[in-house]
């Protein structure tokens, strides 16, 4: 037995050096290979932490764009077959215990798990907030109680959401895709807002061993506005109840094409309202359930592709030869260009579309419309509004002194033209407050011709007309082909200039130009944001007021205050002035190209109060709904109707006496507010808009008619866009500079 | 034998005590748990949020094994004589509860039983076999030594090993329990022939398997069994499924060089060898203490059954060198087929390394293992006294 024994011991004994050998073969034959693999299935992958987008906040700290911690629910197949898959249904268990909504139902999840055995990474839920989630949570992190919740995991992230909803959509802007900023301050700042993602990765150090670090996002900045919520609503209601007023009234559509506020601090330049109509759900931006999708006629069905679009280009050729109004593409340039332009013809016409694409193409247009900021990238003719800088150019250089008389008798003759005033029938003698508060053409012709094109153009610079003025919001127009270049400028150029027709600007241009002509000559940058803050609050850079330079001296300015404070009390202005307060201001009304199509921008540029200007309100209305569109009253009413709101909330006190009527015109306004606090916005816009008076006396202001020119009866304007076409070779020419123009791009639309 | 020869030289008076084995089971034990908190705390802090789990756990059994051991070692062994045919009973009662409410699932195998505390019926039987083959051999004496007497023998451990098989679906311990039978029927017989037909026949019959699984005629779908012989023979091309775990085991194995990365340092441990702290856990200590710590680990399971070979050899009666035997048969089986699983040397089968694998019953039972040969040890009659 004993030597059973021991040869049992030795055959023992030969296992185990067989298998010492083969440990060793192993090393040695495969030691490197493996050493590699083992290396190569660390997990070296980064992860990364989403950086918090920085809020945006309004003067007073009240949130308008903030950003949430939210979660994605990710599933790992592979780890959920795992063990013969007894992970599965406990785990579908719990996920479909909690309340999210999923991307897919319980079987197909189930089905694509079996089907997908490999896959690692599939989210199977988004953006769910942590409430929702947290039993969850709570369920994965507890092993002991369900040991089988495997393969499920929480991938954190951040989700834009605007609590305001609409409220200075167009100033705000929206986010797209990965925290990309698209209009307004969310992508003009959008770097800023948008942090440093951090990353966990893992490394071998030096002794080949596996470390994984951390480093920690960097949360992006927060931006204090000088918008303040409470005015920007009273803005915007007061806007969406004149729409809704007109809705319909006059063509189907909106009440305006476009309607745009701004109140800015003249002493600053900070913007504290901004708005424009129509409006979109910063939340929703994408929704186009208020929009009317106009699909062009240029679509075809498929197959039918050799549709002849030219036809349309010719007929509306025919159609021009109608209106055949003059225009103030200065002569000479355009010829010249129409050499050249033939060549352009051939990009023109592009495959014809489908119904499909031509929808799709006329929804993002629709959409680009909307999201777009009226009052930064639209341009227009100012019309009247400008006729203050006009009187400043000529008081600051001495050449009107403010004593001078005009005489207007309707109509004045510039070089070929018969330029008519608003009042057909003539102003008679005029004072030179009095050319203001009538806003008299002829006597602001005049002015124009003592002034001179070279000084005239001088100030219309320095105003920062032609040029950006470089508020920090993405999307402002470029106007420097927009105004008269003064070399090419002609008489009846300087003659309609002088009362702000004939070249192009933007609303915040005329904004900041008119506060430095009211705040004792100080131009100042428009700008929104006051002060960029860190995640912990703390100031990372303040945003002074900016002056940029001085347009005309303190007592130019103060004459222009005292000026602008005669049109609201004694002339056109009259209807803007809320109850209880002194204003200033001037009213314009431009007519639109086509001329004598009878489609205006009316405009109220005000300030208040009268004596010391605390805010500066730009009201412009493009193309009001109405059968009869040239009445600056429109703007006025809507003015007043902001200013009675916003100068109280100010606490602005009121100087002036109350009527009667007035008092109980606010009584009832009170009242209808009390009465509908419980209600919505929209509700309360109603209300207030049915105060609004009906203009009584519809002023004819500014309606400027041109006489039939000897010298190029040939030219013709296009209806939609209102440029001149070139009659050599039929393309569109831009009014202002004579070139050719894409007739796609279009200012006021 | 010189190691006792001394001692009583020095203490005459002594009873004798294997002061070596003690050290050696007492070194693996704590070479065990230091290892099996290496390789379980990442898994442990993940799944119980308490990096220690397994560690406790095993502590707490090697402590109730050790105080077991120490009360099988002070009982004479002879007492287990008479109750060799209960133990048989006992051995199959106890894997036939498992059937009942009483046996309960882990990891997708029902081998458990919860008793009050949780038993795993295959190693009671392992201890059980032991005694009742050890009672079985002396009282047929000289018969076993006929090929009837052999072939008797051996077809009652044929139940047991079947029950194991089939009951708890246990291959491995059908195989140990089996193996321990041939190795003492082996021992208690002077031929040979008989013992090398059966291996060689055991061999050809697992060697036809193998081929029949490579020629693709027995596949995974019919047996996950012929799946591991698939995974064995082809490991990298199954690295997705069934041959994951020995790839990653050989990976381990590979990077530990010949000092390996050091305590502690395990890559493959950190979720890449599943299971590691139960049969893979030799395979960590390859890749953290490399081929030097692995053979020191191999040469202290050498010291031990070496102690075992000569506590049988000098025990006093047969039936104490059995039992020795058959411990030592356990033991020295287990090692070497859990090495060659983790090796890639055989198919993977579910067998865990004695003292350091993780596992509550098969540290307890195998303590009271090493308990019965101590208890053997002690009553070495001292031969040659004047010497």
């Amino acid at each position: 037995m004993q030597k059973k024994l021991t040869v049992l011991f030795l055959l023992i004994l030969v296992a185990f050096i067989g298998l010492s050998v083969r440990l060793y073969a192993i090393n040695r034959d495969n030691g490197e290979e493996y050493k590699k693999q083992v290396l190569s299935q660390q997990e070296y992958d980064s992860v990364t932490l989403p950086a918090k987008r920085g809020e945006i906040v309004d003067r007073n700290g009240t949130k308008i764009a903030v950003s949430q911690k939210v979660y994605n629910i990710v599933i790992d197949s592979k780890t959920l077959n795992g063990n013969e898959g007894k992970y599965l249904e406990p785990t579908l268990d719990a996920l479909y215990d909690t309340p999210v909504d999923f991307l897919y139902s319980r079987d197909e999840l189930r089905n694509f798990i079996t089907s997908n055995p490999t896959s690692q990474y599939r989210i199977v839920a988004k953006k769910q907030e942590y409430d929702a989630i947290s039993p969850l949570m709570e369920k994965i992190d507890d092993k002991v109680t369900y040991p089988d919740i495997k393969g499920v995991w929480l991938e954190n992230t951040y989700q834009r959401t605007y609590p305001y909803g609409s409220l200075a959509c167009d100033v705000i802007g929206f986010v797209q895709g990965d925290n990309e900023g698209a209009y307004g301050l969310e992508e003009y700042y959008n770097s800023t807002l948008n942090g440093t993602d951090g990353r966990e990765y893992g490394y071998l150090n030096d002794d080949e061993n596996l470390e994984r670090t951390i480093k920690a996002p960097d949360n992006g900045r927060t931006l204090v506005t000088s918008i303040d919520v409470n005015i920007q609503s009273i803005v915007e209601k007061h806007i969406l109840a004149f729409n809704e007023e007109h809705q319909d009234e006059y063509r189907e559509g909106a009440g305006s094409r476009n309607t745009g506020v701004i109140i800015m601090n003249p002493n600053t330049g900070e913007i504290l309202a901004m708005a424009s109509y129509p409006v979109f759900d910063l939340n929703d931006p994408r929704n186009t359930s208020g929009l009317d999708i106009e699909v062009s006629e240029e679509y075809t069905t498929r197959g039918d592709i050799d549709i002849d679009i030219t036809d349309e280009q010719g007929g509306d050729e025919t159609d021009e030869s109608v209106s055949g109004n003059s225009v103030t593409a200065p002569a000479g340039t355009g010829q010249e260009e129409g050499e050249e332009g033939e060549e352009d013809e051939e990009s023109k016409p592009e495959g014809p579309k489908t119904y499909e694409e031509a929808y799709e193409d006329a929804k993002m247009e629709a959409l680009n419309g909307l999201w777009k900021n009226f009052c930064v990238s639209s341009t227009y003719e100012p019309g009247s509004t400008y006729k203050p800088f006009t009187m400043a150019a000529g008081l600051e250089e001495g050449i009107l002194k403010g004593n001078e008389y005009f005489n207007c008798s309707g109509v004045k003759e510039v070089g070929d033209h018969k330029i008519h005033c608003n009042n057909r029938f003539g102003h008679g003698e005029l004072s030179f407050s009095g050319a203001l508060e009538q806003s008299c053409n002829v006597a602001f012709m005049d002015m124009g011709a003592m002034i001179g094109k070279s000084t005239f153009m001088k100030y219309n610079k320095l105003y920062n007309f032609g040029l950006k003025t470089n508020i920090d919001l993405t999307g402002e127009a470029v106007t420097n082909t927009l105004v008269f270049d003064v070399n090419t400028m002609v008489p009846t150029d300087l003659a309609i200039s002088s009362f702000g027709q004939g070249f192009n600007v933007t609303m915040i241009q005329m904004a900041a130009g008119f506060c430095s002509l009211i705040n004792g000559g100080y131009y100042y940058q428009p700008h929104i944001v006051t002060k960029i803050l860190n995640d912990d609050g703390a100031t990372v850079s303040n945003i002074e007021p900016r002056v940029l330079k001085q347009t005309i001296s303190t007592e130019t300015s103060d004459k222009m205050v005292e000026l602008c404070n005669n049109v609201v009390s004694e002339g056109t202005g009259r209807s803007a002035r809320p109850a209880g307060y002194r204003i200033g201001g001037k009213t314009g009304t431009a007519e639109k190209y086509p001329r004598k199509s009878g489609n205006y921008v009316v405009s109220f540029m005000g300030f208040a109060p009268a004596d010391d200007p605390q805010i500066v309100i730009y009201t412009v209305i493009d193309t009001p709904n109405v059968a009869s569109q040239p009445h600056a009253s429109y703007a006025t009413a809507l003015t007043r109707d902001i200013l009675t709101e916003v100068l109280p909330y100010m606490h602005v006190f009121m100087t002036e006496e109350l009527s009667e009527e007035e008092k109980a015109e606010l009584d009832e306004a009170a009242l209808g507010f009390a009465r509908s606090s419980n209600n919505t916005l929209s509700e309360n816009a109603v209300v207030s808009a049915n105060a609004i008076e009906k203009p009584e006396e519809p002023e004819e202001e500014s309606v400027i008619v041109f006489e039939e020119d000897a010298v190029k009866p040939e030219i013709k304007t296009d209806p939609e866009t209102g440029y001149p076409i070139d009659p050599t070779t039929g393309e569109l020419l831009d009014p202002n500079t004579g070139q050719p123009v894409d007739p796609t791009v279009s200012d006021l639309e | 034998m010189s190691e006792p020869a001394r001692r009583r030289k020095q203490n005459k008076d002594k009873a004798f005590f294997d002061y070596t084995m003690l050290f050696i089971v007492l070194f693996l034990l704590c070479f065990g748990l230091v290892m099996l908190y290496s390789v379980s705390s990442y898994e442990s802090s993940l799944n119980f949020g308490d990096s220690s789990y397994y560690l406790r756990k095993q502590a707490q059994s090697t402590l109730v094994g050790l105080v077991l051991m120490f009360v099988v070692m002070m009982i004479d062994y002879h007492i287990w004589r008479r109750f060799a045919i209960p133990a048989y009973v006992v051995s199959v009662i106890l894997v036939l509860l498992v059937l009942t409410p009483l046996g309960y699932e882990v990891n997708g195998a029902k081998r458990w039983l919860n008793i009050g505390v949780s038993v795993q019926p295959a190693e009671a039987a392992k201890v059980g076999m032991i005694i009742f083959f050890s009672s079985h051999i002396c009282r047929i004496g000289k018969n076993v030594q006929t090929l009837k007497g052999v072939v008797k023998t051996l077809l009652l451990g044929v139940p047991i090993s079947v029950l194991v098989l089939e009951v708890t679906e246990n291959l491995s311990s059908a195989i140990i329990i089996f193996g321990i039978i041939f190795m003492m029927v082996f021992v208690s017989t002077p031929n040979y022939k008989e013992y090398f037909l059966l291996a060689a026949g055991l061999f050809t019959v697992a060697a036809i398997f193998v081929i029949l699984v490579q020629k693709g005629v027995l596949t995974s779908e019919q047996s996950y069994r012929f799946g591991r012989i698939e995974a064995w023979l082809n490991p990298e091309a199954f690295s997705g499924t069934t041959g994951f775990q020995t790839l990653q085991a050989l990976y381990a194995i590979g990077s530990g060089e010949v000092f390996g990365k050091g305590l502690g340092q395990s890559m493959q441990k950190l979720g890449f060898v599943p299971e590691a702290q139960n049969d893979m856990v030799f395979s960590i200590i390859c890749e953290e203490l490399g081929l030097f710590g692995a053979f020191m680990v191999l040469l202290m399971f050498m010291l031990l059954i070496w102690r075992f070979l000569v506590v049988a050899n000098n025990a006093e009666d047969m039936f104490g060198a059995l039992i020795v035997v058959g411990v030592m048969a356990h033991i020295s089986l287990q090692v070497i087929l859990n090495v060659a699983v983790v090796t890639n040397t055989i198919p993977n089968t579910g067998i865990t390394l004695p003292f350091i694998s993780y596992g509550g019953s098969a540290v307890v039972f195998l303590l009271i293992e090493i308990g019965l040969v101590f208890s053997v040890s002690r009553r070495i009659r001292l031969r040659n006294p004047g010497n």
